[in-house]
């Protein structure tokens, strides 16, 4: 249960989890103003122009019959001027070399042109469909024919074509050579024509993407919502805007309602993204491009460019300023770099949309360069770092989890492995101290009450002493094979703590004390592989010398002594000393035989130790004996030293 | 292990032996009659029971394999109907399974069949004086149950799980052969307390009812319902 409850946690340690920003609300606003600044100053950046020699700005304006000269920049009155369009004319004088391609730019114009070199029609604008957009800043050159080109004066005329929503503009005119004219229309061009182009196409495929995402996920609805807002501006951008009546006009007039459309799906989005409970009424938001949408439907073009001027570019701004706010909540709660990004993005297309919105209005004069659509971009590109940073982030978590499986596996392998172990060893166990249940309850059942009963009747005096005591020594025989069987753990102070009983028990029959020292807390070493054939041998050879004190030294006291040698390079070693304060072996009561006796019990002694591996050391002298057992640091595993 | 002088003067402690093999019962009663104790025999459980019928004994010992049952049953009735009589076993090896059972109903060390005569004497006596002599052996057996895995079925079934940290260090320090003094010395306690210790061990490991019993295995996971 407990290791259940830790893994969560060990989970959520890993060091790739995103740090938090720790971001609060006065920097995050401070951080938007300051993209937003730098934002209006890159806008005040001038666009492309070639060298202003070939600059023309006094123009005739013929308008609605009357006549007048003007300076270029242009705006016209009216709206729309389609059957009767405003005609610019001025004159120019032919280059001194007439081998060098002359060319007419216009980098600026709305909403179509038609340019007249002496009275005959080099280009019309209107055949160009990117041209026809007023929010694509199309430029358009056109290559004067040489031979159209008379020695002295010329005559330009340029017509102007309005049709909503805006007013007719038009930019100041260049005239001069061809190349070098054309690197400025180059640059206007790859900025306003092939850019969107290419984040079209990336939308396109963004729409793709999503779209898979949604349909493998559908519990996360914000991909499909975004999916469709980009394929819809997807759409808008590479359908070309209608200019005549054609049969798809009207269908095509819908798609002027996108770009409402395009900003509610992407506050839906923000909403969904970010775990926004859905408004009751946030399909409201999704109103003014149906309005739109049907007003293209039924009331023609005209109507619904006025239309979308009133009720669509609001839309868009108050989808924008809505979904700054969702995003600004979610980079203070979340506090992770997707919201940053996103809200980032919205500050600058929202940017964007209000200096749009001031050239309109005539509050700016930016030469009437629309940049909304091309922010939108950013906004796309913020999209496609967020997903991407989210995708890298789940492969980050599913590799993560992966290693981390392995490692638990790993762990849990190793776990069961010991469990096994330590379940075999306790099953070992178990099985032994069963058996040696058995054969105690047989000992104590038939052996050990036979013996008892032999104790009991040798001291009725109708026995001799010596029967009681054999039958005492073969009782406590059995009681040390019984104990030894047990397992100790390896702690032979277990078998030494029995042994001390039966030792105190047996010496003070004899009026003999036994001092028992333990001289540290531990007592000896822990030895894991001690057998109980070990024990069994050390303890009979602990007998050995106490019945010898007990025969033959005619001591007074027995001390036992265990210590710990310290050996700083090999550790401890375990060592119990036995000494008694008798005569010793040079004087003998009773002369030979007891040398022999004791000499054979010496040889026993050794033998018992060295089968353990242990070394003995005996010293006797007038003042006791006293044996040393010097224990092994590793007991050996088989009865190596047998005989 | 000398017996107090005065012992003889006051009234002789009351011993009820029950064995039913002649022989140990001889020498036990002997050692025990020889000591100053007035020493009341049976052979049987039901004539231990009616001599406990007659009058609560100070102390009782009681071999376990009886001709007419098994010597647990005396020592939990004698539990129930004289609390204040002292309970020894008296075995043959001091092996583990007989003397846990009786300490579970009650009984406080045992008593070799073979012991000396002095010592048999100098053992009750200590059993008297309000001492619970306890061998290295069982404070093993008892200290190895702490270590808490399940134990094999045909040992007795002994609750551990009651005795606090300083009594299993008791007991480890009696398994490995400490005298009471190196354990008090050891743990930081004053000797004298070490006796209560280790009465308070036997006291906890008793257990009173035949439900309790099964209670107790329950509580520690060694019957699975």
């Amino acid at each position: 249960v407990t290791e259940a409850a830790e893994k969560p946690l060990r989970f959520a340690r890993h060091p790739w989890r995103p740090q938090t920003l720790k971001l609060g609300l006065i920097p995050y606003l401070a951080l938007q103003a300051l993209i937003a600044v730098l934002f209006v100053l890159l806008l005040r950046q001038p666009q492309p122009e070639p060298p202003a020699s070939f600059l023309l700005t006094a123009f005739d304006l013929r308008e609605a019959g009357t006549e007048r000269a003007v300076t270029l920049p242009h705006f016209t009155a009216s709206r729309f001027a389609m059957a009767d369009p405003p005609q610019f004319t001025t004159r120019f004088n032919r280059a001194d070399d007439p081998l060098r391609a002359q060319s007419v730019f216009l980098p600026r114009f709305s909403n179509g042109v038609e340019i007249a070199i002496n009275g005959v029609a080099i280009l019309d604008s209107r055949r160009d469909p990117a041209a026809n957009r007023p929010d694509r800043n199309t430029p358009e050159i056109a290559v004067i024919p040489a031979s159209l080109l008379r020695d002295g004066e010329n005559v330009l005329t340029i017509r102007l074509f309005v049709w909503g929503p805006l007013t007719g503009y038009l930019d100041r005119v260049y005239l001069g050579p061809d190349d070098l004219l054309r690197p400025a229309y180059d640059k206007r061009m790859l900025r306003f024509i092939t850019l969107p182009i290419v984040f079209s196409a990336w939308q396109a495929i963004l729409a793709v993407i999503l779209t898979i995402m949604w349909v493998m996920r559908r519990h996360e609805p914000a991909y499909g919502v975004l999916a469709a807002a980009m394929a819809l501006g997807a759409v808008q951008a590479l359908l070309p805007t209608p200019m005549g009546p054609t049969a798809f006009s009207r269908l095509n007039a819908i798609l002027i309602a996108s770009a409402p459309f395009e900003g509610a799906l992407f506050l839906t989005f923000a909403v969904l993204f970010f775990g926004w409970k859905w408004p009751r009424y946030g399909f409201l938001i999704f109103a003014p491009g149906l309005l739109l949408a049907i007003v293209g439907l039924f009331a023609g073009q005209s109507m619904v460019r006025s239309a979308f001027v009133l009720v669509g570019v609001p839309t868009v701004g108050l989808c924008l300023l809505a979904m700054s706010v969702v995003v600004a909540h979610a980079v203070l709660k979340r506090q992770d770099m997707v919201s940053l990004i996103l809200g980032c993005a919205a500050t600058i297309v929202l940017t964007c949309w209000i200096s749009d919105l001031l050239a309109v209005l005539h509050v700016i004069d930016n030469g009437r360069i629309f940049v909304s659509r091309l922010s939108y971009s950013a906004l796309l590109v913020a999209i496609g770092a967020g997903l991407t940073w989210r995708f890298a982030r789940a492969l980050n978590e599913v590799d993560s989890f992966a290693s981390n499986m392995v490692t638990l596996v790993r762990e849990a392998e190793d776990k069961l492995r010991i469990s096994f172990a330590r379940e075999e060893a306790r099953a070992r166990e178990a099985a032994l101290a069963v058996e040696r249940t058995r054969l105690m309850r047989d000992l104590h059942d038939g052996l050990g009450g036979q013996l008892v009963s032999i104790v009991a009747l040798s001291e009725r005096g109708n026995a001799s002493p010596p029967i009681g005591e054999a039958a005492r020594a073969a009782l406590k025989d059995l009681r040390l094979v019984i104990d030894s069987m047990d397992d100790i753990g390896g702690d032979l102070m277990l078998a030494l703590g029995s042994w001390r009983e039966r030792a105190a028990a047996q010496l003070r029959s004899h009026d003999i004390a036994l001092e028992w020292r333990t001289l540290t807390a531990q007592g000896l070493p822990v030895h894991p592989e001690l057998r109980p054939w070990h024990v069994i041998q050390i303890v009979r050879l602990l007998d050995e010398a106490l019945t010898n004190a007990i025969k033959h030294s005619g001591a007074q006291r027995v001390t036992v002594t265990i210590a710990m040698l310290s050996d700083a390079t090999d550790g401890d070693t375990g060592c119990i000393t036995i000494a008694d304060d008798g005569s010793g072996f040079a004087l003998p009561p009773d002369g030979a035989a007891a040398s022999a006796t004791a000499a054979r019990g010496l040889r026993n002694m050794k033998s018992r130790a060295a089968r353990c591996g242990a070394t003995l050391e005996l010293v006797s002298d007038a003042g006791g004996t006293r044996v040393k057992l010097v224990l092994p640091r590793r007991f050996p595993d088989g009865d190596t030293a047998a005989g | 292990m000398t017996l107090p002088g005065d012992e003889r003067l006051t009234p002789a402690i009351t011993v009820l032996l029950v064995e039913d093999d002649a022989p140990t019962l001889w020498r036990l009663q002997d050692a025990l009659t020889q000591a100053g104790f007035a020493v009341t025999a049976a052979a049987t459980l039901a004539e231990a029971r009616a001599s406990l019928a007659r009058h609560a004994p100070r102390v009782l010992l009681t071999d376990l394999q009886l001709p007419d049952g098994h010597g647990s049953e005396l020592i939990r009735e004698t539990r129930l109907r004289c609390p204040d009589t002292e309970i020894m076993v008296i075995s043959i090896l001091g092996d583990e399974e007989s003397v846990i059972s009786a300490i579970t109903v009650g009984a406080t060390g045992y008593l070799l069949k073979d012991a000396f005569p002095t010592d048999i004497a100098a053992t009750v006596h200590e059993l008297v004086a309000g001492h619970s002599p306890i061998s290295a052996s069982i404070a093993r057996y008892i200290v190895k149950r702490t270590q808490a895995h399940a134990e094999p079925a045909p040992l007795p079934v002994l609750n551990t799980a009651r005795l606090t940290p300083r009594e299993i260090d008791i007991l480890w320090g009696i398994a490995k052969g400490f005298s009471y003094a190196e354990i008090a010395g050891h743990l930081g306690l004053s000797k004298q307390t070490v006796p209560g210790h280790i009465k308070s061990i036997y006291r906890k490991l008793e257990v009173h009812t035949r439900g309790e019993a099964v209670f107790e295995a329950v509580q520690q996971g060694l019957i699975k319902l």
